[in-house]
């Protein structure tokens, strides 16, 4: 019989690994699209968690509905940084260009500016301190499972993890606008003689990454009961460390590395203090580099 | 008047400028070829027409309509398709989802007509499109190109890299998709291959057209034919 506390701790890291999840693929679904990285999806999750806290305290409505306008806001955030820090460097339109190392470069730098200017703007806006959210909001109910105690919460961020994942797959392989994301992912040249509207698309694939980052971000919120500018930073590289050991562009290979992360760190804190927790990731991140550079799960798989 | 009419088209990328005034015309149900070695420009004229370049000068007339400046996925919506020189399919995708990204807006509705013409791809619906040899991913590319109902297919240098078997049932192909009312201009070095399907031809040198008339005609005359076309027509 394992000791209860294992399961525990299980349970802690599995609900940690769904979050990373959810992080992780909008930052590989992006990745994959064009190539770059986009280093303001921590703040997307912050802002996400934010616009929540406003909603709630301005109108106090059902979670549901909480939810639902995150998600949507979301989508609007992607939108915006797609235009302000992606679009202006995608000038030309022949596959030298559409993946350029100049526009991987360019972009790093401009996603990286948004998120200070966005992560300096809510401590102006908000001061740096973590902000509660209201008590009747919080996903953390007790809920008895045998010897392991979890929280709604855990119930809930996997049940939307699950969902989303789910519609994402279902989106990918049976839709025309999935079908478009994955062609443009393939080959965005391809993609225009086809037809594809390639700058819709990867709008689209903004906002459906962007979507799930602040769909975290409030329920890590609720969860937590309390959110904080730089509150995007650490999971953000989490889940940057997921995709690349996931092999960069594989979203079900950046899924279960994040679930693995979440595992990890879970039972990592039982032996070691929850101080040292991050080293996993980062040991994670080192091992894989040297020893699988390709990833996990092998290269020569469908991007996205 | 002509299906596709191209008038002074100039293209640059950045400072230097790769067309310099193309004038070509491809007829309703017509074949046209555009002849010349590597680097006279064939490609960026078919990827201009495309849409993936913008031209500095010039129009391009589909049905009357200027195109030039259009977005590519604009100018597919007309029905202006192409099979772009390197294939450029989804190789990391199924021949079927392939073909089905090519129906865009009319989906499957041509899958049956295309299936018949290229047989092979048929067998291989479910294969990923990167495993197929050469020409078969040549197939793949003007079977997804046909998908989408074009009144005019570009095909550039189809036979890149083929061998001369599967070249020629590529060709047979084109004699008998243009047999179903479909207009088509083709970039090729293989002169011979292009010249016998082709009713008109023109040669390119140097970012312009330098000769222009019936195929018959380009192929007879042993100087053109020496000068642009390798010496080995016939």
């Amino acid at each position: 019989m394992i000791d209860p506390y294992y399961l525990q701790q299980l349970a802690i890291g599995l609900s940690q690994g769904v979050i990373y999840a959810l992080m992780a693929i909008g930052f590989t679904l992006i990745f994959g699209v064009l190539n770059v990285v986009n280093f303001a999806h921590g703040e997307v999750y912050t802002v996400g968690a934010f616009a929540g806290l406003l909603l709630i305290t301005a109108f106090a409505p059902p979670f549901l509905v909480v939810l639902f306008a995150v998600l949507a806001f979301g989508a609007a955030l992607g939108f915006g940084l797609e235009r302000i820090a992606f679009k202006p460097f995608r000038r030309f339109s022949d596959e030298a260009s559409l993946k350029s190392r100049a526009m991987r470069e360019s972009t790093l730098m401009s996603s990286l500016a948004v998120s200070i200017v966005v992560r300096e703007g809510l401590e102006i806006g908000f001061g740096s301190q973590m902000q509660t959210l209201p008590f009747d909001y919080l996903i953390n109910k007790p809920i008895e499972l045998g010897p392991v105690t979890i929280v709604t919460g855990d119930v809930i961020i996997f049940a939307v993890a699950a969902v989303m994942l789910g519609g994402l797959q279902y989106l990918l392989k049976r839709t025309r606008i999935g079908l478009s994301i994955r062609a443009v992912s393939a080959n965005p040249l391809g993609a225009k003689y086809v037809g594809i509207d390639t700058d819709r698309t990867i709008i689209t694939t903004f906002a459906l990454g962007s979507m799930m980052g602040a769909g975290a971000g409030i329920l890590v919120g609720l969860y937590y009961g309390a959110i904080f500018p730089a509150m995007g930073f650490v999971p953000g590289i989490k889940a940057f460390v997921a995709m690349v050991m996931g092999g960069l562009s594989s979203i079900p290979g950046a899924v279960v590395c994040a679930l693995l992360l979440g595992l990890s760190e879970g039972l990592a804190t039982t032996f070691i203090s929850s101080n040292w927790a991050d080293m996993v990731a980062y040991g994670f991140l080192i091992v894989t580099l040297i020893f699988f550079p390709q990833g996990l799960f092998g290269a020569g798989r469908e991007r996205v | 008047m002509s299906l596709l009419e191209i008038r002074g088209l100039t293209v640059a990328m950045g400072l230097q400028e790769i067309l310099h005034g193309v004038d070509l015309a491809v007829p309703e149900r017509g074949i046209v070829a555009v002849l010349g070695s590597n680097g006279v420009g064939k490609t960026t004229l078919m990827r201009a027409i495309s849409g993936i370049y913008s031209p500095k000068a010039g129009s391009i007339l589909f049905r009357g309509e200027d195109i030039a400046r259009m977005k590519s996925h604009e100018i597919v919506a007309r029905g202006l398709l192409q099979a772009p020189e390197g294939r450029q399919i989804f190789a990391s995708m199924t021949v079927l989802e392939n073909l089905v990204i090519g129906g865009g807006r009319h989906g499957l509705a041509e899958l049956d007509r295309v299936m018949a013409l290229f047989p092979v791809l048929g067998q291989r619906r479910g294969q990923m499109a990167g495993s197929l040899s050469g020409g078969e991913q040549q197939m793949l590319c003007i079977a997804r190109a046909l998908m989408a109902r074009p009144s005019i297919l570009l095909l550039d240098e189809p036979s890149l890299g083929l061998a001369p078997k599967v070249v020629k049932s590529i060709f047979d192909l084109l004699a008998q998709i243009r047999s179903e009312g479909l207009s088509i201009l083709i970039v090729e070095q293989n002169a011979k291959a292009a010249l016998r399907i082709a009713d008109r031809a023109a040669v390119m040198e140097g970012g312009r057209i330098v000769i222009e008339g019936p195929s018959a005609d380009l192929a007879g005359d042993p100087r053109i034919v020496e000068a642009y076309l390798g010496g080995h027509v016939h």
